[in-house]
């Protein structure tokens, strides 16, 4: 890992961007060059398929009439929640724990929301909307706890009790809406709409009749949860890097027993992390209820975003821009990839199979193996990029228990 | 190095992003007037063995008669309704299909945006968040009375009990469906009131996989509807109920299919209540075609022939097909209704 | 007739039982793999890919050659296949090894419906005929016993595979040089390379041996329980196939423990045409179950302590 002094003639910030962009970049384009051959190998045409792809994700070359304001708007709908939720898994990973109970927890922040919205719809915005999304947060935050506080009391591990409450959260929500309290009515299997009061406004007036950029307002349907959800990225990074409790966290993610003789309550800190990511969580929940759907259905059931979330947190290398970005990256494949269906008839799946290889070349740094391989672009071999969380998430004690016999 | 690295990778992408925007052509293109129907799916995707599927044949058979443009674009989540209806109504598509009541207020919503463009929903209609029928002109809505098609599978169920021509005999049989909808419970209803009508001392259990997809768990619900002395299994439960059809092969008893014609899947399959959702589609694309769309409910009953049911494996008795046709014709004619709740 | 009454009644059937031990079979085999991958000191999530991956590949072969031992043998080579590329990217690569499980686990999904689409077109995949399957034996003369017969000898031949795989996993991992040497490498792979052990050979070995038993689950999923392959149709049991690893603390008959109560769960819930409470509370059952004796039993879990930990030779 030796530096090599040279003259630079770049300002040092855009040398660190470049270098920390390069690697996760040069993965992207290697796992489409991969994903192209096998769109290749199986008869279809990967230009067409990356076009289509691009046009659904970022708008650009749209070649069959899309529109691409439509497409970049689609594209920060679904990336809204992914920063969340990105950032719910992001911040236990820095404690040392896994948090794959995003979705859960998003649930729960969801079924919240609905409830309170419809149970108080009759209240104004300003008093409304401030309790859906506290009550997302807190119902989220609760959700978390379980698992939290079985792990730092009795040390259950909160990869088997986050997995559980995530299916005790769908159950919970078909208990619910299919059948349940929050029926709309008999047969429906679908809350009734929250009050007007519990909504986030679009950004673009949702009208019909008024066209902006060639089509009517009312399509664009990016809301003010952009808004919180930028914001809890940026609360992510301060709460990590600019607190105590930030530095209680990492402190814990290193080494539990250092951190201990640091004076470091392990399980204080344990208990409110998970707290904290389960808040976010929850909120990403409510976000998304008070700002897209307006009422609770069964789409939640089968609903992802926590575990995209996952991919989106490793991605994003624990950062507050690399949540940012991860989710972009990830939001504009979900919403490409429904356009590369219908314009270059390949099926969308693909859009997984490129997540998946991206995934690999980024874990697996394949572009650094190569580069090594190409004379005049090796540089000398370092270690995981230096942000990297401690590789062993699944551990609960620096110290190794005996070996059996 | 950076530099370096930097530029090549700005090379590389530059050279893809080119190649891609001459690689990307349109489709389609001719003198004659090409009508572009775009379809989409739920989340089950188009190998749901279900009416996603269908609702895909009836979309290729209506390419092969009227050379229409087709699109399909598969939901994955239901955060994918409104933008994918959207994508194809933006594009100024002839026919927009969305395929599952689960969609209802997506097309409602987009339906609204665009009144100028032609949407079908299959199972449902274009309503508000409450539920309730917008009635959008240009809207025109799918309806199917599955419990027509469960009642006739029904009947055959009830009298092959009566009769003592099943397997156990014991005057009871079931029903397994995938969660608790009203296009499930449609079906349960029909066959439940059918069976009830020609056996009326029978017993008729009814469970729910909550799941479409994974066969083993509606294996289990059968098993244990088996095990509760079920003699006939009906299963309305899309690809999950597939292993209700084997859990009645393995136990040597008679199974029935559901929306498409299930005798393939496995030899216990006497029959099958047919949803015919590949004819709907084909209906609304020909209407569109034809220029003879018009907005409202389209019901596909067994008076149309939209809704009905198919023999399998099996060769029924004179009698139960002779009163198959009578319950058919009084369905037809109105003398007698098949429940849409279950009773 | 209360929902209690109802399920206490169900507790005393042989029937229910039967239904557990092959719902908690199809968890216990990519469990093991799970078991043993860990034991080696490398982090395997991506069960749920592997048996996925096993089980559409197994029904391919099935219906291009009618037999169910090579459609099998296919399977579990698929569910390897998956699992070398994780092992490849994580030991050789050291990439994060949960970061490789995920992208399996996507990858696997994409992939399998992708191929779907390419290979059987508007058609769909076919069923695969009756004969064609993973037989259901009943072992003659043992299946007569009273309760016992019915719950263990009348099965699917799987379910005899996995139990004795279960006994097999154990015995070799505790009382087998090679078992200790997989879990040396687990707990200290620098201490096992200085004294000679080949940690990379283990763990490649360890991880293609949970791809091709997570492989057989595939199979036993697709083309004995079933006759075809409906996307998704391993519906997320890969990660409660991880959550019994962790539960059992990476034992075999831990596992297999974690793997009955799901089985249970699952069974009861089987029955709810009979039992008189609300399905969706019903299927709670298990998850709450877990939660409650992990709580109240189990208590802490630690893994191999070098578990997740990519080797490099000559650090520490």
């Amino acid at each position: 890992m030796s530096t090599r002094p040279r003259p630079r003639s770049t300002p040092p910030a855009i040398r660190r961007l470049s270098r920390g962009l390069a690697m996760p970049l040069g993965s992207v384009v290697l796992a489409f060059v991969v994903g192209g051959l096998l769109v290749l190998a199986t008869g279809g045409n990967p230009f067409a398929a990356y076009g289509a792809l691009l046009c659904g994700g970022f708008g650009f070359i749209c070649t069959q009439g899309e529109n691409p304001a439509l497409q970049i708007s689609n594209t920060i709908v679904f990336v809204i929640p992914l920063i969340t939720t990105g950032v719910a898994v992001a911040l236990p990973f820095r404690a040392g724990l896994f948090n794959i109970g995003a979705e859960g927890q998003l649930l729960a922040g969801a079924i919240a929301c609905t409830a309170i919205g419809i149970k108080f719809s009759s209240l104004p915005s300003p008093i409304l909307l401030p309790m859906v999304l506290i009550g997302g947060m807190v119902a989220g935050a609760l959700w978390a706890g379980v698992a939290g506080v079985l792990k730092a009391t009795i040390g259950a591990h909160e990869v088997v009790t986050t997995i559980m409450m995530n299916y005790v959260a769908q159950w919970f929500l078909r208990y619910l809406i299919v059948g349940g309290p929050l029926q709309l009515a008999p047969g429906t299997s679908k809350s009734s709409p929250i009050g007007a009061g519990a909504r986030l406004a679009t950004v673009l007036p949702n009208d019909n009749s008024l066209i902006i950029f060639g089509l009517p307002s009312s399509v664009y349907r990016v809301h003010t949860g952009l808004l919180i959800a930028l914001a809890a990225a940026a609360i992510f990074a301060f709460l990590l890097w600019r607190t105590s409790l930030g530095y209680e966290i990492r402190a814990v993610g290193q080494s539990q027993k250092a951190a201990r003789y640091a004076g470091v309550s392990v399980r204080r800190t344990i208990i409110v992390t998970m707290l904290i990511a389960g808040a976010f969580s929850g909120l990403a929940g409510a976000t998304e209820i008070a700002g897209v759907d307006h009422n609770l259905t069964d789409k939640y059931f089968s609903d992802s975003t926590g575990f995209d979330a996952i991919a989106v947190a490793l991605l994003g290398l624990g950062s507050g821009v690399g949540i940012v970005l991860a989710a972009i990256l990830f939001g504009a494949l979900h919403a490409g990839g429904s356009v590369m269906q219908a314009d270059a008839n390949i099926s969308g799946n693909l859009v997984f199979i490129l997540q998946a290889l991206i995934l690999f070349s980024i874990a697996a740094n394949f572009v650094g193996a190569i580069r090594q391989r190409i004379p005049g672009l090796a540089r000398p071999p370092t270690a995981l990029p230096p942000e990297m969380p401690p590789a062993a998430p699944l551990m609960t004690e620096a110290a190794a228990p005996p070996l059996e016999s | 190095m950076a530099h370096k690295r930097l530029k090549f990778l700005g090379v590389a992408a530059a050279v893809l992003m080119l190649a891609m925007a001459c690689g990307g052509s349109s489709g389609g293109g001719g003198n004659t007037k090409q009508y572009k129907i775009g379809l989409v799916t739920d989340i089950g995707g188009l190998n749901d063995k279900s009416f996603n599927h269908l609702a895909y044949v009836g979309l290729e058979k209506a390419k092969a008669d009227f050379g229409v443009l087709d699109s399909v674009t598969e939901s994955h989540s239901g955060n994918d309704y409104v933008p994918n209806l959207t994508n194809f109504a933006s594009k100024s598509y002839d026919l927009v299909i969305g395929v599952g009541f689960l969609m209802q207020e997506a097309v409602g919503t987009v339906s609204g945006t665009f009144p100028n463009i032609h949407f079908a929903i299959i199972d449902g209609a274009g309503t508000d968040a409450s539920g309730k029928d917008l009635g959008h002109t240009n809207v025109q809505s799918l309806f199917f009375k599955e419990q027509d098609a469960g009642a006739m599978v029904g009947v055959i169920s009830g009298m092959l009990e009566k009769q003592g021509k099943a397997k156990k005999n014991k005057g009871v049989i079931s029903a397994v469906g995938g969660v608790s909808i009203p296009p499930v419970n449609h079906y349960i209803a029909g066959y439940k009131w059918a069976a009830t009508m020609e056996d009326p001392g029978i017993k008729v259990e009814v469970g729910y996989s909550n799941d479409f997809t994974d066969p083993a768990k509606c294996q289990g619900v059968a098993k244990g509807q088996i095990n509760d002395g079920s003699d006939i299994l009906f299963q309305v439960a899309g690809g999950c109920g597939l292993g209700v059809l084997q859990a009645a092969g393995q136990a040597g008893l008679y199974s029935i299919g559901v929306d498409a014609d299930q005798k393939a899947a496995d030899p216990s399959v006497i029959a099958s209540a047919l949803k015919k959702v590949d004819v709907a589609t084909y209906t609304a694309i020909q209407n569109v075609v034809k220029g003879k769309f018009t907005s409202g409910a389209l019901t596909f009953s067994i008076a149309n022939d939209g809704a009905g049911y198919a023999v399998d494996n099996l060769t029924l008795p004179a009698d139960i097909q002779a009163e198959l046709k009578t319950v058919q014709d009084k369905i037809k004619a109105g003398t007698l209704t098949p429940p849409a709740d279950i009773p | 007739m209360t929902p209690v009454t109802d399920i206490l009644h169900l507790l005393f059937t042989a029937n229910l039982w039967q239904a557990t031990l092959a719902a908690a079979v199809l968890l216990l085999l990519p469990a093991l793999g799970g078991v043993i991958s860990e034991r080696s000191g490398v982090v395997n999530i991506a069960m749920e890919g592997m048996m996925l991956t096993g089980a559409f590949f197994g029904v391919v072969a099935d219906l291009a050659w009618h037999n169910p031992l090579a459609a099998t043998g296919v399977a579990m080579l698929a569910g390897a296949l998956m699992a070398t590329v994780h092992a490849v990217v994580s030991i050789q690569f050291r990439a994060d090894q949960i970061v490789s499980g995920i992208a399996i686990n996507i990858f696997a999904a994409g992939l399998t419906v992708f191929l779907v689409n390419r290979i059987y077109g508007l058609q769909d995949v076919g069923h695969v005929g009756q004969s064609e399957l993973i037989p259901y034996i009943n072992v003659p003369g043992l299946d007569q016993i009273p309760f016992f017969g019915k719950v263990i000898f009348q099965q699917n031949v799987i379910v005899y595979v996995a139990l004795a795989l279960l006994v097999l996993t154990h015995i070799v991992l505790f009382r087998t040089r090679l078992g200790l040497r997989i879990r040396a490498v687990g707990e200290h792979p620098q201490a096992a390379d200085t004294a000679g052990i080949n940690v990379f050979a283990i763990r490649y070995g360890a991880v293609i041996t949970s791809g091709l038993l997570s492989g057989l689950s595939g199979a036993f999923l697709a083309i004995g329980i079933s006759n075809t392959f409906v996307p998704n149709m391993t519906g997320g049991r890969g990660y409660i196939a991880l959550a019994a690893v962790i539960f059992g603390k990476w034992t075999p008959g831990g596992a297999f423990i974690a793997c009955l109560i799901f089985g249970l769960g699952q069974a009861i819930y089987d029955n709810n045409s009979i039992i008189h409470v609300s399905p969706y509370l019903l299927s709670m059952l298990p998850y709450l179950l877990t939660l409650v004796v992990l709580a109240g039993v189990v208590g802490r879990s630690t893994p191999p302590a070098a578990d997740g930990l990519p080797y490099v030779p000559g650090s520490e």
